[in-house]
């Protein structure tokens, strides 16, 4: 009998410490030097790449390799703007239908080629361009023509009066050269390659981790914090414990998972407030959730403060409609909606919903039953939606939940109720409810599907949002808005539940962390305490 | 020895059975109700087994997640025996290049890692319980299939057939009242042997979340939980499921291997594995 | 995949009998690397035949998070341009054209090329398999031995009785376990991930961040492995030639290195060619679990985004894979084992 034993494992040990040895010669993600003072590493949720301004990349301005015309102020409260590439704040004609604006001189792209007004029409027109496909064309069609006046004045040309034009100039210039031949945004070599003018440029990318290194040219000072690294770590667990163990200086977690690190020593809980808010849409074509007592008596049944205090942690606003207390003179304190299930019952029974024998009501043979789908890896939607359910139940309304991927929850998103996030462009009333609540996304084919998913319909509030977009008078525009929110509560067409805090965890260090800023929905490390880190300092 | 072994696995197995279907329908619990202020508590008086992340008692939670892995379970098993039977009593009895055909099949089949292929199926028609079993059953048939066709390999050539055929019983008789039934205990030892790995499967699927949707209780979903509530502290979300879990199979396997021990001598190619 | 039956019967005779017998292992050999083609077939076939009945959008998993915000008309225009509205079957033909000129296609889920995503990705799966299957290996031998030569004593007894309790468990379960003791609760090591955030792939990083994964891999692995072990064992104590080796005095060690542990081998590799399949699954959970970025935790996350181009590798190559590895252990028992034959 032939031994050989010896020869199996000797084999399969030689194996296993060459691949060893071959794989730690040749790093397959291999950089330079780490735990580097002047650097920062970060872990995001949000996948890596993609970073083409045209395909509506950093369309609020957080992108680190670009710059748009104007950027953020921070500070808590509403931001204001200031010129970035733009030499001074733009200016309108008298009816918002033209705007001009003058550029800054001396500013190149990382690849050497200067900033001139061709670049920013090639951009703005990029975007327009339906050979682009660019998921933010529809966003921008106010826009009409872009043009440039000479080689630092640009004039944007309206379709129509609209007043808050500068939230449009928020997303990052490339250079025209890249945009030369037109095609798919989603394909152009800038989404993994960027061409800036921005803070940082990205130097290294592979699927799990980015790299980006300061800009010792910038125009506006060259940041201190010399290397960034973001990794892309999806689960929200995995980033916690990469956290623990110390491994990252910060990262974003959902709220609870956030609050345990708030008694940790040299770890520090930050909450950020947002416009992000969270809620249900009623499609009007669905029998229970569009009759309009029903819809009424949900907002009264839902208990958006213990939602806030058990699911966020306390992280998070009562929310009533889509406009949250932050933007003062818009926001109308009157409309919202009192916790009163008592009065939500008294509503359905009035109206013919008549409470059955196994706590369920129906009116008319119609049961008092629909389904809300909720995208099934978001635990904070999970639990939302399980606790409304709960509510709902509570007063004879049953509801079932199905965790459902996007595709699948997009053909029905007209028939089932839906648990959506809102708040991409928060910086102004018009970009935050406009989409959400105007009855003439019900038109098939009229935006994205999901804009006015509850084919809501309310003559006041469309006429409200109208006035809001057109005119230049602050006054005017929050009184519209103001009008537009008591129209809304009195005949509502969602269960807007809450506005979110975003949470965020980061190391404690010497550096001086950036001030507050309102946050969009995406909530990546671009935002939280990292917002505006070109302009940290080491403090005290 | 293989009979005191049985018993006992029997008996884990009743008591776990009992836990699954009595719990949910006495304590009458409506998992749609939520109580976010009660969640993540340790275990306690009030609640055996703690709460999960949305303040349900997991005693009652656990037991609900118990019934519905096994119930699917239990299905895929039957589905994947009932393939596994009509696939080798046909390779069986036909012979020739069709059993020689199916057997190169099911080696093929065999050759696939079964939770790959699994995986594929149900990412592929997401969030349907249909698409789980079949998933399941659809890789998990060959062995039956096997045991079966060296089952009717064997009683073919028994005398109690020769005789049947002798006294003139037609090859339908034969195959419907002797062949067949006679596979019955084999098919019932794989359908209690396939359910441990019925029940590994779809809690690693749903833990993949391929499965079942996340707010309903199965062992799978309550371990993908546990994932998280592990972080924020709670170590019992982890332990009472997979606890369970254990108990469950290997109280099945060591049950399904004692049967196997009783109803079949052993035989010289099985004692080598 | 297992063809192979002891047979207690036949003899061996030297000389000629090895010359044919060379030539059945070697025919055995062909006529399984043959099969191997049509079964890739099918299954490839099958998948992007699977794949075109599903309800699934491959728009989701190329859109992501703006899924939501893109307009009906733009993602039109996108699943025009990628070709997501093609018959299955002239998707299926442009991947196999493209396998064989050596364009694997790009990785929707990874935004890279599949051939840079496996070069990037299958050296760290090889080095935890790998490793893995080596302790799994020596262990059970080791341990399998020890517990079958003293058969019904305390370590029989705790081992036989952790390996079946361990059967019970997936393979993520222990993962997640592992981590929440050694990593979570006493901090030993890290949780996640190749290196410490950021860091270089040096050899400590790595082995630092390979213990557990590692350990939890192994341990998943080795019940089956350990069990068939000291049943082999158990079972040839028994055997005419042990007896008559102890009745001549040798001593137990030696009885044992030298006459049971060689019939112990031949259903021993068996046994690692039957679970092949099986550590390939435990390595996609562990991967998963502990973020390692190898090319199994691959097929988790191009499975979920339905992302053709690598799902249909990684399909392939596990097949693939799964079929040589069980080949070669066929061989290897075929080699150990003259009285097994070789008509798999």
């Amino acid at each position: 009998m032939k031994l050989h034993k010896p020869g199996v494992l000797t084999l399969t040990a030689t194996a296993a410490i060459g691949a060893l040895l071959i794989t730690s010669c040749s790093s397959p993600t291999g950089t330079d030097s780490s735990g580097n003072d002047n650097g920062l590493v970060l872990a995001d949720g949000y996948e890596l790449g993609g970073y083409n301004p045209v395909a509506g990349f950093g369309a609020a301005g957080e992108a680190k390799m670009y710059d748009g015309l104007v950027r953020l102020t921070g500070g808590t409260g509403m931001p204001g703007f200031e010129p970035s590439l733009a030499a001074e704040m733009p200016t309108a004609n008298t009816d918002a239908t033209v705007w001009t604006v003058k550029l800054r001189d001396g500013v190149t792209f990382s690849d050497g080629s200067t900033f001139d007004a061709a670049d920013v029409v090639a951009t703005y027109k990029a975007i327009l361009d339906p050979a682009s496909a660019s998921e933010a064309r529809s966003s921008y069609d106010m826009i009409s023509d872009v043009v440039a006046v000479d080689d630092s004045t640009v004039e944007f040309r309206l379709a129509y009066s609209y007043a808050p034009l500068l939230t449009k100039m928020l997303i990052g210039m490339v250079p025209s050269e890249s945009l030369a031949t037109p095609g798919l945004a989603a394909e152009s070599p800038l989404n993994t390659a960027p061409v800036g003018t921005g803070p940082y440029t990205l130097v290294d990318l592979s699927p799990d981790r980015a790299v980006f290194e300061a800009n010792e040219n910038y125009w506006d000072g060259a940041p201190e914090i010399k290397k960034l690294t973001l990794l892309y770590v999806p689960d929200d667990n995995t980033r916690a414990q990469r956290m623990v163990s110390g491994e990252i200086d910060g990262t974003n977690l959902p709220p609870l998972l956030a609050n345990t690190f708030s008694g940790k020593d040299n770890m520090s809980v930050t909450a950020h407030q947002s416009a992000d808010w969270r809620g249900l849409s009623l499609p009007t074509n669905n029998p229970v959730a569009g009759d309009k007592a029903v819809r009424m008596a949900l907002n009264l049944a839902a208990n958006r403060q213990s939602m806030i205090d058990n699911v966020l942690g306390g992280h998070g606003r009562v929310a009533a409609t889509p406009i949250p207390e932050v933007y003062g003179d818009s926001y109308n304190p009157n409309a919202t909606f009192a916790y009163d299930p008592t009065e939500a019952e008294r509503i359905l029974t009035e109206a013919g919903w008549i409470e059955g024998a196994d706590g369920i009501r129906s009116k008319n043979g119609q049961r008092a039953q629909f389904t809300i789908m909720y995208n099934s890896v978001d635990t904070v939607r999970r639990d939302l939606a399980q606790a409304f359910a709960s509510d709902a139940l509570a007063v004879g309304i049953e509801v079932d939940l199905e965790a459902l991927s996007w595709d699948r929850i997009d053909p029905r998103i007209n028939q089932d109720s839906t648990l959506l996030g809102g708040g991409d462009e928060p910086f102004d009333p018009d970009t935050q409810a406009y989409d959400a609540l105007n009855s003439k996304y019900i038109a098939p084919g009229v935006g994205s599907i999901y804009d006015n998913a509850s084919d809501y319909s309310n003559p006041a509030v469309d006429a409200g949002l109208e006035v809001g977009r057109r005119s230049l008078d602050q006054a005017t525009r929050d009184a519209a808005y103001r009008d537009v929110q008591q129209a809304y509560v009195e005949d509502p067409g969602f269960v807007i539940l809450v506005f979110l805090d975003h949470t965020y965890v980061s190391k404690d260090s010497d550096w001086q962390m950036s001030g507050p800023v309102l946050e969009p929905h995406s909530h990546g490390v671009t935002w939280g305490p990292w917002w505006s880190l070109q302009t940290w300092a080491r403090g005290q | 020895m293989a009979e005191r072994r049985f018993k006992i696995a029997l008996g884990v197995l009743i008591f776990v059975a009992l836990y699954a279907a009595l719990v949910p329908w006495l304590a009458d619990v409506d998992d749609r109700v939520t109580e976010f202020s009660a969640a993540r508590l340790a275990p306690s008086f009030d609640h055996p087994f703690g709460t999960d992340s949305a303040g349900r008692d997991l005693f009652v939670r656990i037991a609900a997640g118990i019934r519905t892995s096994l119930l699917i379970a239990l299905a895929c098993a039957l589905l994947a025996t009932v393939i596994g039977v009509a696939v080798g009593t046909t390779a069986g009895l036909v012979g020739g290049w069709v059993d020689r055909f199916v057997m190169r099949g099911t080696d093929a089949v065999n050759a696939l890692p079964h939770l790959l292929l699994g995986i594929v199926i149900v990412a592929m028609f997401r969030g349907s319980i249909a698409a789980i079993v079949l998933s399941i059953a659809l890789t998990h048939w060959t062995q039956v299939a096997r045991i079966i066709r060296s089952e009717i390999l064997s009683l073919r050539e028994r005398p109690y057939i020769d005789a049947a055929i002798l006294a003139g019983a037609s090859r339908r008789h034969v195959i419907m009242r002797h062949l067949v039934p006679a596979t019955a205990p084999q098919a019932l030892i794989a359908v209690v042997l396939l359910l441990p790995h019925a029940v590994w499967h779809e809690s690693t699927l749903s833990f993949l979340g391929f499965g079942l949707p996340p707010h309903k209780p199965s062992l799978g979903t309550l371990l993908e939980e546990a994932r998280s509530s592990l972080l924020l502290g709670g170590w019992w979300t982890l332990v009472f499921p997979a606890a369970v879990l254990v108990i469950a199979t290997v109280a099945v396997a060591v049950a399904g291997s004692a049967l196997r021990s009783m109803l079949t001598p052993p035989r010289p190619s099985e004692l080598r594995l | 995949m297992t063809a192979v039956d002891v047979r207690a019967d036949t003899r061996p005779t030297q000389g000629h009998r090895d010359n044919s017998r060379r030539k059945a292992i070697l025919t055995m050999v062909g006529r399984r690397v043959l099969f191997i083609v049509p079964v890739i077939v099918v299954v490839s076939a099958g998948l992007f035949a699977a794949a075109a009945i599903s309800p699934f959008d491959p728009l989701v998993g190329y859109l992501g998070t703006r899924y939501m915000t893109t307009s009906d008309a733009d993602k039109a225009l996108i699943a025009d341009q990628m070709g997501f509205d093609n018959p299955w079957y002239s998707t299926y033909w442009n991947w196999l054209q493209g396998v064989f000129t050596g364009d694997l296609g790009i990785s929707r889920s990874f935004n890279q090329p599949v051939s840079q995503v496996i070069s990037e990705r299958l050296p760290w799966t090889l080095l935890l398999v790998g490793i893995s299957l080596l302790i799994a290996i020596l262990a059970s031998l080791a341990l399998g031995v020890l517990a079958g030569i003293r058969s019904g004593g305390i370590l029989d007894k705790t081992v036989s009785g952790l390996s079946v309790v361990i059967q019970g468990l997936p393979p993520f379960v222990l993962s997640l376990g592992a981590i929440a003791l050694f990593a979570l609760s006493l901090g030993w090591l890290p949780v996640a991930g190749l290196t410490d955030g950021g860091a270089h792939p040096t050899p400590g990083q790595v082995i630092r961040h390979l213990v557990l994964p590692v350990t939890v891999l192994a341990i998943s692995q080795m019940p089956w492995l350990l069990l068939a072990v000291r049943e082999s064992v158990v079972g040839s104590k028994s055997e005419g030639f042990v007896a008559g080796a102890v009745a001549r005095g040798i001593p137990t060690p030696t009885i044992t290195k030298r006459h049971i542990l060689p019939t112990s081998l031949a259903p021993f590799v068996n046994i690692v060619g039957v679970r092949l399949p099986e550590l390939i699954v435990g390595a996609v959970l562990v991967e998963e679990v502990f973020s390692w970025p190898g090319i199994a935790g691959a097929i988790v996350s191009s499975a979920r985004d339905l992302d053709m181009a690598l799902l249909a590798f990684l399909t392939v190559g596990t097949t693939l894979t799964v079929m040589l590895g069980s080949l070669l252990a066929d061989v290897l028992v075929a080699v150990l084992d003259p009285r097994v034959s070789t008509d798999g």
